[in-house]
């Protein structure tokens, strides 16, 4: 394989499909952890989202390829939502620590995947099921070298388009998204200024469940359309670190998504490539770029200053 | 008497209200009464129940008994939000503000928005700034609130409550983050709103401060209401008996006492706060074996600064600190140099977990006889404490129980008896008696007079110019960060303490009255 | 930590009843939930958690089967105990594993003719300073920088697990095995082999070096200066600044002994169990040594029991698995359930108030200083 052109598109294309599901599941994290409370169980959530997706479109298997992905899609947001609501009823509610919280979860998720996935598959395995539906958009796809890479891809990924920048625009732009920043601030104003702390980050942490649960479905039946145990395979992880290298705004997050997206995708055609550089240089490329990002990133902006602490009020 | 009182309407009336937290009573029966267009002072000292009778009327806490009468109806107030309904609005001791939003975004924030959820910033900014112009309140709209001066941080919670169109408004000692010049203005701004039919209630306790700006006066002791009058039928002599149950006299145990040689040098000494603003500006002290000096002044002037720098726990950027000639890095590993009562005993000098015998050796565990190569020496700690505990008088229930069992006077006879195990050169102790009852108080300051008469050099912190005064045998008066002036602990020096606490230097006060 | 420090026999014991009450029930809690779903899935829990048992401690193949699973997540265990117990959340137990075993199978491999007395501690310091060197940078940035380790250590365990692919990676790998089927290294010198402690069986001598680690860690923690220091940093770190503790000083210690300890699971695994590095050799041993420390309330003697407990469910989980068809997985939901049980406050609090006193691990007191 030559470095040309043909080689550019196949990789951006593959970039951009790969970067997608992160890129759901971090919008859904920076809210989180802009309320204040730490998400580490986004892998968790994504697995389950993508089980309970393929699961979803396995037992639709006749209907309208469209039909069945959306409520793939739904019911995926369910799953993923449904798991963060227990990290929320914990940590908010129990004031539990929210590490040990999100690990559990994680743990939880992969052995009810994995147990769930026997049942309805046996020793099946792998049977492909309807994704969601590819679009091709006229005349923007048309476009030399971009228009490939950008805009012929499955529904999903145009969804990863928009939706940072609408998170952007209610988080700065809005009431709720004030009252988001305030509470992973300095929640005592909150609660002062007559808003429930409790409530604000309750609906912060099943948003970032329910995109993380979008994130798996996108992992799942955006390309590939089967489920394998653990597919997620650490994906929840680099999420966390590309919500510190996007200091906390969905859109930065985004793009710090997109560079990760790059590298797997890089990484996966390496090897064709000839490049010289082993394959697992590349694997843990993102992974030591957040590293950097979080070690450089001191001074520049700070997390959230009530991140991870539990809320109490009367507390002096 | 109160001819002229009775007759403006009520606007609030916290009666008969009782608060308690497990055994502890805050208030007992409190009854409060606040006039249309009056300022009314609710004086006590720390822990005298004002605290919680204000987080009562603002929803935070709800009363065992008593009941809430706004304009001559009854209401109840089960939360912040509905206190504010009602048009009580409070400026807290710690600011209800968010650090990284800008100043308009903090007085939007739980507000109903015109277009929800919509934030309609351009209007509120406008309202804010007419505001702001109407009361002379100088405030930054698009600030982010970590950059604005606590005055500046005061100013817009006044401004916060003002939007929300609060009719009684309640400061909660606000002068304690002002410099003495800014307290001038907020006086004026009381006065204004005040005027203008509302209602002030205004928190201290500073007895001049009540005297200067109040209409009517409630004083509350150990949760009981112990006097309510016109601020102009009290004295200051009444007012502090009333606050404390007993004649206050300034009187001192013994004479100032000069001391020897010089255990602590401080010169020229620059430092920067958390913040990155100015600190300390340039101090000189010294303070020599065998004397107490006091460091009076309004709270977050530089005192918490220097105690750090003192004890090599902030860095200095100018200037020297020489502690026996030894720089402050050595102060806390080296015994029998520095004893430190820090300001926040629980937080800071106590290890809420660890029990008391633990607590005793916070600092001596690493040498014979706690540990031996390397082992702690578990029998040896627990002697130490027995004794200790015997020698200070430290009610508890024995050296293995935890310390955050014991009551307040008794944690910080725990943190001195600690700090003065090795018969320290320097004791510096910071705040010392804030937050205990009386006799732990008397406990505390004996204790450090007992240090002074061993020979050690005493640096003495505190807001409580009357403990200040009855305990030191100099007085140094600290101002943004630098030293004003010297005065002997004469209660005639009072006004020049004063003085000097608003900022005017020893030579300019001395100059001024001899001309 | 009680012994010798002036309680009464029968307070020590009512303190030990008391903190083992919260975990106990836990686990009881969280088995009862699984059979709950063991019941939809359509099998009898009693036959399944029978086998389980059975496959556990059944017999001495069993034990041995249960010991053998112990030995790494004992060794994270400690690791991560040892971190909690100063405050410090290290959830790179996983990369440190990798590079301890990576260092100890270098060190393994060297046909250096060394004796066994020799060749082993050699192997097994090299583990230690692998571990340690992977937390150096996460330590250094938590205590010099103020960066929080758990997004730090977190990111590096994925990059351990790829150098370590890459080491032994087939066409490339600098001590990869050419041509073989998996992506290994050679064996290794059969000096530096841990002794088999039952003929017949795979359990080695790392489950002895573990238990011995434990004791010396709790003797560590609870009896040394060192120790003293640790405790008070994770009990209140402010006051500890207060009396004089260098935190920065005390922060690299523990992470670098943590991260050392963790080094120590990885190289045991490749001189005891494995004989040669494999790609992706752990199946998560790092994060269950979060679980492990968890059970324990960070107490190294506790962390003996807890990773034992872990250990049977793994063990049992195979024989469960062939008696009954139950998946494996299912082990994992009930670790999960044991942990969120455990977390969830109003059985510590209710507990607690019947001992007067309860149950803390090291980061309540920072939570609660909140």
């Amino acid at each position: 394989m030559q470095l040309d052109v043909a080689f550019l598109i196949d990789w951006g294309s593959a970039a951009i499909r790969l970067a997608t599901p992160l890129v759901l599941a971090a919008v859904g994290g920076v809210y989180a952890e802009r309320s204040g409370v730490f998400n580490i169980g986004i892998e968790g959530m994504m697995l389950s989202g993508a089980f309970v997706a393929v699961a979803v479109s396995y037992f639709l298997g006749a209907a309208d390829p469209a039909v069945a992905s959306l409520c793939a899609a739904i019911a995926a947001m369910l799953a993923g939502g449904g798991m963060a609501f227990v990290h929320a009823y914990l940590s908010i509610t129990r004031r539990a620590d929210q590490i040990i919280s999100g690990a559990a979860i994680n743990i939880l998720a992969l052995g009810l995947t994995n147990t769930l996935y026997r049942v309805v598959w046996g020793s099946a395995g792998r049977e492909r099921v309807a994704g969601f539906p590819t679009i091709r958009i006229p005349i923007l796809a048309d476009i030399p070298v971009l228009g490939p890479i950008l805009f012929d891809h499955s529904l999903i990924v145009y969804v990863a388009y928009v939706l940072p920048f609408i998170a952007a625009f209610v988080l700065f732009r809005t009431t709720w998204g004030l009252n988001i920043r305030a509470a992973g601030d300095f929640p005592l104003a909150v609660d002062t200024a007559g808003l429930s702390v409790t409530v604000t980050r309750y609906v912060a942490v099943v948003f970032s469940g329910m995109m993380a649960g979008l994130g798996g479905a996108a992992l799942a039946l955006g390309a590939v359309r089967y489920f394998t145990p653990g597919m997620t395979a650490g994906r929840g992880f680099i999420v966390l670190g590309a919500i510190v290298f996007g200091r906390w705004n969905p859109i930065l997050a985004s793009f710090a998504c997109l560079l990760f997206g790059a590298a797997d995708a890089l990484q996966l055609r390496a090897q064709a490539l000839s490049i010289g550089i082993p394959y697992q240089f590349l694997v843990m490329l993102p992974y030591l770029l957040a590293v950097l990002a979080i070690a450089g990133a001191i001074g520049r902006s700070s997390p959230p200053l009530a991140l991870g602490r539990p809320y109490r009020r009367g507390e002096r | 008497m109160e001819d002229g009182r009775h007759q403006t309407p009520e606007l609030l009336r916290m009666d008969r209200i009782t608060k308690s937290f497990g055994p502890l009573l805050a208030d007992d029966a409190v009854t409060l009464d606040v006039r249309v267009g009056e300022i009314h002072a609710l004086l006590g000292e720390n822990g005298a129940g004002k605290s919680t009778l204000m987080k009562v009327l603002y929803g935070l806490h709800q009363p065992d008994s008593g009941e809430i009468w706004l304009d001559g109806r009854q209401i109840t107030i089960g939360s912040p939000h509905e206190a504010v309904a009602h048009g009580i609005g409070m400026v807290h001791q710690q600011f209800m503000l968010v650090p990284n939003l800008t100043a308009t975004e903090n007085v939007i924030l739980g507000m109903r928005a015109e277009r929800r959820p919509m934030l309609d910033l351009a209007a509120a900014r406008k309202r804010l700034v007419e505001l702001a112009r109407e009361y002379d309140l100088d405030v930054d709209p698009d600030a982010p609130v970590w950059q604005m001066s606590l005055g500046g941080q005061q100013r817009l919670e006044i401004l916060k409550a003002l939007f929300r169109g609060a009719r009684l408004l309640v400061l909660d000692e606000p002068t304690a983050v002002l410099a003495p010049s800014e307290v001038g203005g907020l006086f004026r701004i009381m006065r204004q709103l005040a005027s203008e039919g509302r209602g002030i209630v205004f928190i201290s306790h500073k007895l001049s401060e009540v005297t200067e700006v109040s209409d009517h006066v409630t004083v509350l002791r150990l949760g009981r209401v112990t006097g309510t009058l016109p601020t102009r039928e009290a004295t200051a002599h009444t007012l502090a008996t009333m606050m404390v149950g007993r004649e206050i006299s300034l009187a001192r145990t013994t004479a100032p006492v000069v001391g020897t040689d010089t255990v602590l040098e401080i010169s020229g000494v620059h430092c920067v706060t958390d913040r990155g603003t100015p600190g300390l500006t340039g101090v000189d002290l010294v303070v020599r074996k065998g004397e107490i000096l006091g460091i009076a002044g309004v709270d977050g002037n530089g005192q918490r600064e220097l105690v750090e720098c003192i004890a090599g726990l902030r860095p200095v950027t100018a200037g020297t600190i020489l502690v026996e000639g030894r720089p402050p890095s050595s102060a806390l590993r080296e015994p029998g140099l520095l004893g430190l009562v820090p300001e926040d005993r629980y937080e800071q000098g106590l290890i809420g977990d660890f029990d008391v015998s633990e607590n005793l050796v916070l600092r001596a565990y690493q040498r014979p006889p706690y540990s031996t190569n390397g082992f702690l020496r578990w029998g040896r700690i627990r002697d130490n404490a027995t004794q200790r505990i015997a020698a200070f008088d430290i009610r508890c229930p024995g050296p293995l129980a935890p310390v955050r069992s014991l009551s307040g006077g008794n944690q910080q006879k725990v943190v001195i008896a600690r700090e003065t195990q090795d018969d320290p050169a320097l004791i510096v102790a910071s705040q010392p008696t804030r937050g205990l009852d009386v006799g732990a108080v008397e406990s505390v300051l004996n204790l450090l007079r007992q240090q002074r008469d061993r020979g050690a050099a005493v640096v003495f912190v505190s807001t409580e110019l009357s403990e200040v005064l009855a305990l030191s045998d100099r007085v140094v008066v600290m101002h943004k960060g630098e030293v004003m002036g010297e005065v002997p602990p004469d209660p005639a020096a009072l006004g020049r303490i004063g003085e000097m606490m608003m900022g005017r230097s020893l030579e300019s006060i001395d100059a001024g009255a001899v001309a | 930590m009680a012994i010798g420090r002036g309680y009464s026999l029968r307070q020590m014991l009512r303190t030990a009843a008391y903190r083992a009450v919260t975990p106990v029930l836990s686990v009881f809690l969280a088995f009862l939930v699984s059979a709950a779903i063991i019941i939809a899935v359509g099998t009898d829990p009693i036959v399944a958690f029978g086998s389980m048992l059975n496959g556990a401690f059944g017999s001495q193949t069993a034990l041995a089967t249960t010991g053998v699973r112990m030995t790494p997540i004992l060794f994270t265990g400690l690791a991560v105990a040892v971190s909690f117990r100063a405050g410090i959340f290290n959830v790179g137990a996983e990369g440190q594993l990798y590079l301890g075993a990576a260092f100890g199978a270098a060190v393994a491999l060297l046909p250096i003719g060394l004796p066994a007395f020799i060749h082993i501690p050699l192997a097994l310091i090299a583990g230690f300073i692998g571990g340690a060197a992977w937390a150096f940078v996460p330590g250094y940035l938590r205590a010099y920088r103020g960066v929080s380790e758990v997004v730090t250590t977190l990111m590096l365990n994925f990059v351990a697990i790829q150098l370590v692919s890459y080491l032994v990676d087939p066409l490339v790998g600098p001590i990869g095995e050419r041509g073989a089927a998996y992506a290994q290294s050679a064996v290794i010198d059969p000096a530096a082999k841990l002794p088999i402690l039952l003929r017949g069986t795979s359990l080695h001598a790392g489950l002895i070096l573990g238990l011995a680690l434990a004791v010396a860690l709790w003797i560590l923690i609870g009896y040394t200066r060192l120790g003293f220091r640790m405790r008070m940093l994770g009990a209140n770190p402010i006051a500890a600044r207060f009396a004089g503790v260098k935190s920065a000083r005390e922060i690299m210690t523990v992470m670098l002994l943590s991260g050392g300890i963790a080094g120590l699971a990885g190289a045991v695994e490749v001189i005891g169990l494995r004989y040669r590095l494999f790609d992706h050799f752990s199946p998560g041993y790092g994060y269950d040594g979060i679980a492990v420390a968890l059970l324990a309330n960070s107490n190294p003697l506790g962390v003996i029991l807890s990773s034992g407990f872990f250990a049977a469910l793994r063990a049992g989980a195979n024989s469960m698995q062939q008696a009954t068809g139950i998946e494996t997985s299912v082990v994992l939901i009930i670790q999960a359930l044991t942990i969120l049980f455990l977390i969830f406050r109003p059985l510590r609090d209710w507990i607690g108030s019947r001992a007067g006193r309860p149950p803390r691990l090291a980061q309540d007191s920072l939570i609660d200083a909140a």
